[in-house]
């Protein structure tokens, strides 16, 4: 049909002649290839091309020529119905005709229709091109816009962007514009360009950076030179020591050869360093007291080495719990009764009672060669020392019966310094702790622990507030200001002890020692002898009858010695019971007597009786003896058998009212034998004319 | 003073003053403590305020003897007398106004001044002591005037009637002379120990206790204390007090003595012992009887103690005043 179609197109439009375009749009497989063939092949054909014909012609008119064309056909159509209802013959010519004007007719309307198809995809082919157009240009911009975001965001990036330079400290633009050379601070460039300045200071920065590791590495380097030099050093050094052992070695004969225990001392140092704080303190004090003051008194360490420097590490239990006995006791003690809690307080208790393993042991030596050994220990969790004493003599004591309680280490040391026990611990805080374990009274352990006396404390560097009066000093002050006292008194206490024993012996013999220093004291003939010398305990002195009033007047103490002496002449029976303070001869020796003699009488019922005890007992400075005092009880005794003979003699009564012969004639010499309103007899021994006065 | 020193005192002597208010006491120390009887005797009195507000030691030996004029509190020593001036010693001052020794013979052992009484018609001053003499002291001028010697031993005790102008006094051995204080003659001498209801031999005859109320005498000692009828120089009555008494008054119609034994004895002039108050000392040497204050009306007694026993009610020890 197509090509019959241009070829009609050919024959109904014969002017246009266009050139014909290799691009005709008709774009079936089959026909381009022909047309093309065709196309090149016959160009000088002219082909006639209805798309050209379409530019042409107006659209309003074909729309008139097809509204024609339609009218024209519906005539023809018309008439021919009409021709055919008249009767006519379907061959007539004025059918064909009017057959062969339709014909035209219709192919005019194909024609138009074409056309109008043709216009149709024109129209449609520009419309598709335009908008083509449209969205080429839409997808640039899209990409434009795309474009525009992207560099934005990599704006505001670089913006954003912190560099590590920021993070560099700085020195400030003064130091810096001070400090860097000239090359890299550029003045010129920098002053004005904020970038360049920042630059600069950050070269600055590294170039000081640079410098500084160099420092620091030649630092280094002289630091491991010195290293190596210690090290040779000490190498030497510790080439020496076998040496000087050697040296020490072969010294030591030489030490002994000139009595300077040096070696000893050393030793003994090293020892002392694992003593605890206040058995050091002691050491140290009592060692320099010796050597400066008391050449007689001598310190030195006993113990386990071992187990002090045990102690000294970290925890690890030491098996070595202290003596057995300390068990016994606290079994007697233990309140509990079921056996799993009560071994476990027992453990406790031992624990907290335990001592240090090291101890120390000072001995006072006296001029006549007994010595008085002081064992001091310190109990570790109740930090207190305690000291246990033992005297060892050169002759053998065992003469006096009396003088039992004199000696013996449980009370040797009582009240050295007035009320000073030693039965209870001086340090307030052991009381919590023995509440922890159930231990009533640290008095049960004294036996085996030894006496916790205040002044061991101190003498310790030990200070505990209890009430008194309480110096500033503490540690060694303390220690060394109560040394001398204390050795002083020991020693005091001592030859005090060792005095009376000697003196007890005596007494018991019945014989009065009295010195020749003292013979001034009493009358050359002094017949009232001492017949008994005996000791008592607290119990019978307290159940004594002529006693009570220095019960009442508070002066016995526990911590008191008793003693009986018994005076004799004739019939007459004079009983006087002793009171001793352990710190004899300081306190003096108080006496209360009774005399037998036709009929009882006490101090109380008689006033004579009364001044004989104050001739003892107030008048007693007389009575001292040369220093130390050591004769002030004998001498007592002594004077009590002068006044007994006194009172007897100046008797002057008979009991019947007849004048007998006196059972005891006078002999000593007195002025007067009453005097005062309570007829008073004169006991006071005149020397050196020898008679007997009033006080 | 010691605790032990304390356990050994006796109170040898005391006085009050003469508002009535302080009490002055002597101990065998040689000192006078002075207590202020009214703080004692306050309702918020207290521990402090029985003790002394003055205690000096006023003599060597002991102070056996006190005694109190309008003025002066009159104290003996060893063979000396002090006065001290109670508005002085109340404000505590212990400077003695006058110090005046008797003349004595012998001079190896100074004799103690035992008794001191006052004679009001003369204003002299009559001491008895250790050297067996009475001395008379004319108080103003302070001259000792007169000795009355008869004692053949020492003198325990004196007491004056007033009315006949008598001086009576006591002694070791055994007698009680009377003298006339005008004529300084010895009037009589009764020797006590020589009546059988008095005299106990196991004692001994010494005289260490005298009061006098009008015609009646009280004297004992080693003989039992008794009342006697001036006028007929005999013993009316007998006290049976087991020990030797040493100090005896007169009081309302009471009879109160002290002496050996911790009591005060209350007796009746019929011979019978009333009451025995128990006391503090184990035996008395000294009781004064307060009647110059009707406020501190007081007795107290002192003895070998170094307590002095207060009583406000005679019949019972109230409290005790301490040295």
């Amino acid at each position: 049909m197509r090509t019959q179609i241009t070829s009609s197109a050919t024959v109904m439009s014969s002017d246009a002649v266009k050139k014909r375009k290799p691009k005709v749009i008709r774009s079936e497989a089959g026909a381009p290839e022909t047309k093309r063939g065709r196309a090149e092949g016959d160009q000088d054909v002219r082909v006639y091309n209805e798309e050209v014909e379409l530019e042409v012609r107006d659209p309003q008119q074909d729309y008139m020529l097809y509204k024609d064309t339609c009218a024209a056909l519906a005539k023809l159509m018309e008439e021919i119905q009409e021709l055919k209802a008249g009767g006519a013959k379907v061959q007539s010519v004025e059918i064909e005709e009017r057959r062969t004007q339709c014909s035209v007719h219709f192919i005019t309307l194909k024609k138009l229709n074409r056309l109008a198809h043709m216009r149709l995809k024109k129209g449609r082919d520009q419309t598709h091109e335009a908008k083509q157009r449209v969205d080429v240009l839409h997808l640039q911009l899209q990409n434009l816009l795309y474009e525009v975001m992207h560099l934005q965001k990599e704006i505001g990036k670089c913006l954003e962007f912190r560099s590590q330079h920021e993070e560099i400290e700085l020195v400030s633009e003064e130091e810096f514009f001070q400090e860097a050379p000239a090359e890299i601070s550029r003045p010129h460039v920098t002053r004005d360009d904020q970038h360049q300045l920042t630059l600069a200071r950050l070269d600055w920065e590294l170039e000081q950076r640079k410098r500084l590791a160099e420092q620091y590495k030649m630092s280094l380097a002289r630091k491991e030179k010195i290293q190596k030099a210690i090290e040779q050093k000490r190498e030497y050094l510790s080439s020496l020591q076998p040496g000087l052992q050697n040296i020490m070695q072969a010294s030591l004969p030489v030490q002994e050869y000139l009595a300077i225990p040096f070696e000893h001392m050393q030793k003994q140092a090293e020892v002392a360093r694992h003593l605890p704080p206040p058995l050091y303190v002691l050491l140290v004090q009592a060692g320099a007291y010796g050597q400066a003051c008391d050449k007689n008194l001598s310190v030195s360490i006993s113990g386990d080495v071992d187990e002090a420097k045990a102690l000294s590490r970290p925890p690890e239990d030491s098996q070595d719990d202290e003596s057995d006995s300390d068990a016994e006791e606290e079994q007697q003690n233990t309140k509990r009764r079921r056996a799993t809690l009560g071994v476990q307080l027992d453990d406790k208790r031992k624990e907290m009672l335990r001592r240090h393993p090291l101890s120390l042991c000072v001995d006072l030596k006296c001029k006549d060669g007994s010595v008085l050994h002081l064992f001091f220990y310190y109990l570790m969790n109740l930090n207190i020392l305690t000291v246990k004493t033992k005297v060892s003599t050169t002759t053998d004591l065992s003469g006096a019966v009396s003088a039992g309680e004199l000696l013996n280490s449980e009370s040797l040391l009582n009240c050295l310094y007035a009320s000073d026990h030693g039965k209870e611990t001086p340090n307030p805080a052991n009381r919590y702790q023995f509440d922890k374990v159930g231990i009533t009274t640290f008095g049960d352990y004294v036996s085996d622990l030894g006496h916790p006396f205040v002044w061991v404390q101190k003498l310790g560097g030990l200070q505990f507030s209890s009430g008194g009066a309480q110096s500033g000093l503490t540690g060694s002050a303390l220690s060394a200001s109560h040394m001398e006292r204390t050795m002083k008194l020991l020693r005091g206490r001592l030859q005090a002890r060792l005095a009376l024993h000697k003196q007890f012996s005596s007494l018991e013999h019945s014989i009065i020692p009295v010195s020749s220093e003292c013979q001034h004291l009493f009358p050359a003939k002094v017949v009232s002898g001492l017949v008994r010398w005996t000791t008592m305990s607290c119990q019978e002195f307290t159940e004594l009858g002529f006693v009570q009033h220095v019960l009442k007047a508070g002066l016995v103490h526990e911590t008191d010695l008793f003693f009986m002496a018994t005076v004799e002449r004739g019939t007459a029976r004079l009983r006087a019971a002793v009171v001793m303070n352990p710190r004899y001869p300081e306190v003096a020796p108080l006496f209360s007597l009774s005399l037998h003699w036709k009929g009882e009488r006490s101090g109380r019922t008689d006033d004579n009786l009364q001044a004989m005890e104050s001739e003892v007992n107030v008048f007693r400075s007389e009575l001292q003896g040369p220093r130390p005092g050591l004769q002030l009880l004998t001498n007592q005794i002594q004077r009590l058998c002068v006044c007994l003979d006194v009172y007897l003699e100046t008797e002057s009564q008979v009991c019947d009212g007849s004048e007998g012969p006196k059972e005891f004639p006078r002999e000593k010499m007195c002025l007067r034998t009453a005097r005062g309103p309570s007829r008073l007899k004169p006991f006071k021994y005149n020397h050196p004319q020898g008679f007997f006065s009033h006080r | 003073m010691g605790p032990v020193e304390l356990l050994h005192m006796s109170v040898f002597s005391q006085s009050f003053s003469p508002c009535g208010r302080f009490l002055a006491a002597g101990n065998n120390y040689g000192e006078i403590a002075v207590f202020s009887l009214s703080a004692a005797l306050s309702p918020d009195a207290s521990e402090a305020s029985q003790k002394p507000i003055l205690n000096f030691t006023a003599h060597d030996g002991p102070v056996f003897s006190l005694l109190s004029t309008d003025t002066h509190l009159l104290s003996a020593g060893n063979g000396e007398i002090s006065a001290w001036s109670w508005a002085e010693l109340i404000k505590k001052s212990t400077k003695a106004a006058w110090t005046r020794k008797p003349s004595y013979e012998t001079s190896l052992e100074i004799p103690e001044i035992n008794a001191m009484i006052i004679n009001p018609k003369d204003n002299s001053l009559i001491v008895g002591g250790g050297d067996n003499n009475i001395h008379i002291m004319d108080m103003e001028t302070g001259i000792f005037k007169s000795v009355l010697k008869g004692h053949t031993d020492y003198i325990h005790c004196l007491c004056f009637k007033e009315r006949e102008e008598e001086i009576l006094s006591g002694g070791e051995d055994g007698a009680v002379r009377i003298w006339d204080a005008r004529t300084n003659r010895p009037v009589h001498c009764i020797e006590v120990f020589k009546y059988e209801e008095c005299a106990r031999p196991q004692f001994g005859k010494w005289i260490s206790c005298l009061a006098t109320d009008s015609d009646w005498m009280l004297c004992g000692g080693g003989p039992s204390l008794s009342l006697w009828h001036l006028r007929s120089m005999s013993p009316t009555s007998v006290f049976p007090l087991p020990g030797c008494q040493r100090e005896a008054v007169f009081y309302q119609d009471l009879i109160m003595s002290v002496g050996e034994g911790p009591h005060v004895s209350h007796c009746l002039h019929g011979g019978t012992v009333k009451a025995q108050i128990p006391c503090t000392p184990s035996s008395l040497n000294t009781l004064a009887l307060n009647l110059k204050n009707s406020e501190h009306r007081v007795m107290t007694v002192g003895g070998s103690s170094h307590q002095i026993d207060v009583f406000t009610n005679f019949s019972y020890r109230a409290f005790s005043l301490s040295f």
